[in-house]
């Protein structure tokens, strides 16, 4: 397929398409204490990938610095900020995937690393593989240069403590507590002035989740999925219902369709809940500027930029909007 | 119509020599899980028996016979997916386990979770009594060879994958019109170390589905996991396609978009099948009212009975 300077070529505006970013901080029953941290987490990475879509960069390099800061951001479950397995070890899953070519890149089981997107985006672009995990995926990153950080340096006092509290809990009662823990879970997605689409998602899991399990996050099709001629999403929620429904591509198909793009992620996530009684939530954006954030969880921190206005909620059926400065 | 099984041995171009190995295979495989449903076995028990049997037998890139990856070593991944409950289970990158599908079914049935990956499969193992078999018991003579040839800083090993055996798969509906599928893979030549292609995630290495079918993918695994291709197939069969129909559209838009070449088996819970491909050749066999049919190549259907 020929392609003109990186340009989607369904798009035939000669002027220049003016972009959208959208951001999730995980969906969950996010606790007051967590509530404005999350929130304005959202806010600044929504403004930080919009600052470099509006200075001409593509929807690739939008979501990763969104994701990244988010990484950063010791409030999410991602980079910084993890919940710890139960062996007591950070183990990080991330993806990236842009939507002209369908380029992916993705990691799972990577230990230590402070953003494993920027990692993932490495997978993508310098080797010839879509996604590395474990051992091998730790192996890259020394290869390329990425420093391994202390757990410590990754794992709050917080969550060390939440941990060693619930590690002797019988597995039954892990598993009921599983539902409710933090799966924040953070992703973007981004359609560019060239009318490019990208998304990115990036988690560490659940706490206590097994040595080596891989959620959604990770998964093409059902952490996320980006594909010019159909739109980007990015999921969070309880992953393996996610990965059951493969909610990224489900809530694609109804857009393919025509369906409009609230509705197409509000089915989605309907349906995943009937079927395999799973919540969740997700972000949208379609080929024509067309995007949604929703969620059947109770809480979910979002926000979007949309020409002048940064929208943003955190419970169902809320939406501010402040005017960008 | 029902019960059927369709079962792959891998899509790519195999050599003249071991042609005739892959079909006896996929044969022997396919009559083991008709066996299965015929007795009124579950679609899962004869997917999984199935890929059990071409693991085992060193010709296929799967299990025992695998392909290994730039250090010579052996990982492996597997999937398998019930269409009832949209349950799955799958492992990526695991090491010295002989039947990487009964660890994924393992996973599925016996967790809370639907994919572990590495060490923590190989813990998993351990933990549900899996023997832990010497690598060597997985390393053939052939793959070896692959394997040296492919150093070569001027080979090509995605070239060269099309010259293996490759993943295998197998897709079933059982008497209860139950779906299922199941896929496993020793992935791709001299791959580096920990690469997990689209065979352990879900929609891309399978799907299965009890209201749409279930479809088993094999051919260049990242090209797979760009167009989610067994999912892709589902939907156009949702939106009311045959399996033939969605198969080829599916293979045709992956060719077409990333330039990908593969084949794939896939059923409807009818129990209409298609076994394509748009590689040079894809090993397949399927059972259905007691006639086994099989191909290699374009356009071949031999039928005998089971």
């Amino acid at each position: 397929m020929a392609e003109l300077g990186g340009q989607n070529p369904l798009f035939t505006n000669i002027e220049k398409m003016r972009p959208v970013m959208v951001v999730h901080g995980g969906a969950w029953a996010i606790p007051d204490s967590l509530a404005e941290a999350s929130v304005a987490g959202v806010k600044a990475a929504a403004r930080a990938g919009m600052l470099n879509l509006t200075r001409g960069g593509g929807a690739l390099d939008a979501v990763e610095v969104a994701v990244r800061m988010m990484e950063d951001d010791p409030t999410f479950d991602a980079g910084h900020g993890a919940v710890l397995n139960t062996d007591g070890e950070v183990e990080l899953d991330a993806m990236i995937m842009e939507g002209r070519t369908l380029a992916a890149g993705a990691v799972s089981s990577v230990r230590n690393i402070a953003n494993p997107v920027s990692l993932a985006r490495a997978v993508m672009e310098k080797t010839n593989h879509v996604m590395l995990t474990g051992r091998g995926a730790n192996l890259f990153a020394e290869s390329i240069g990425v420093p391994t950080l202390p757990t410590q340096a990754l794992v709050s006092e917080q969550e060390r403590n939440q941990w060693e509290h619930y590690k002797h809990y019988d597995v039954a009662i892990k598993e009921y507590f599983n539902a409710r823990w933090p799966s924040d879970t953070v992703g973007a997605v981004a359609l560019d002035c060239c009318g490019n689409v990208a998304c990115a998602t990036s988690t560490g899991g659940i706490r206590n989740k097994m040595v080596g399990r891989v959620g959604d996050s990770p998964i093409i099709g059902s952490g996320g999925y980006a594909d010019n001629e159909k739109g980007a999403v990015s999921c969070t929620g309880h992953g393996e219902s996610v990965l059951k429904v493969t909610l990224a591509r489900l809530i694609l198909s109804h857009m393919d369709r025509g369906t409009p793009v609230s509705a197409a992620v509000e089915q989605s996530l309907r349906y995943m809940a009937v079927r395999v009684h799973g919540a969740g939530g997700a972000i949208a954006v379609s080929p024509s500027r067309e995007w949604a954030a929703r969620f059947t969880t109770e809480r979910m921190a979002w926000a979007a930029i949309d020409g002048d206005l940064l929208h943003y909620g955190l419970n169902p059926q809320e939406e501010f909007k402040e005017p960008l400065i | 119509m029902l019960p059927v099984v369709v079962v792959h041995g891998g899509a790519g171009h195999v050599p003249k020599d071991r042609a005739e190995i892959s079909c006896v295979g996929v044969k022997e495989a396919t009559k083991g899980a008709y066996v299965i449903l015929r007795s009124g076995g579950s679609a899962m028990d004869a997917v999984v028996e199935a890929v059990t049997i071409l693991e085992n037998n060193p010709a296929y890139n799967a299990g025992r016979g695998s392909v290994l990856n730039v250090k010579g070593e052996v990982e492996m991944d597997a999937l398998v997916m019930d269409g009832r409950t949209l349950g799955s289970g799958a492992v990526s990158a695991v090491r010295r386990v002989a039947n990487p599908i009964q660890l994924a079914r393992l996973v599925m049935e016996k967790t809370s979770h639907l994919c572990l990956t590495a060490e923590g499969a190989s813990k998993f193992a351990r933990a549900m009594g899996v023997p832990e078999v010497p690598e060597e018991s997985l390393i053939t003579d052939y793959a070896t060879m692959r394997w040296k040839k492919n150093l070569n800083p001027d080979a090509n090993p995605v070239k060269c994958q099309m010259g293996e055996m490759g993943t295998v798969g197998a897709v079933a509906v059982d008497k209860e019109g139950n779906v299922a599928c199941a896929t496993s893979t020793g992935g791709m030549i001299n791959k580096m170390e920990g690469r997990v292609g689209d065979t352990p995630c879900i929609g891309c290495g399978g799907y299965a589905d009890n209201q749409i079918g279930a479809v088993s993918p094999t051919g260049h695994g990242e090209t797979i996991m760009k167009v989610t291709l067994p999912r892709l197939i589902l939907f156009h069969m949702e939106q009311g396609k045959g399996p033939k129909e969605a198969s080829d559209m599916g293979l045709a838009y992956m060719k077409e978009r990333v330039s990908g070449l593969g084949g794939v088996i896939t059923v409807d819970p009818t129990g209409q099948w298609a076994a394509r491909f748009n590689s040079l050749q894809m090993s397949w066999a399927a059972a259905q009212q007691d006639q086994l049919h099989y191909g290699l190549y374009h356009g071949e259907d031999f039928t005998e009975p089971v």
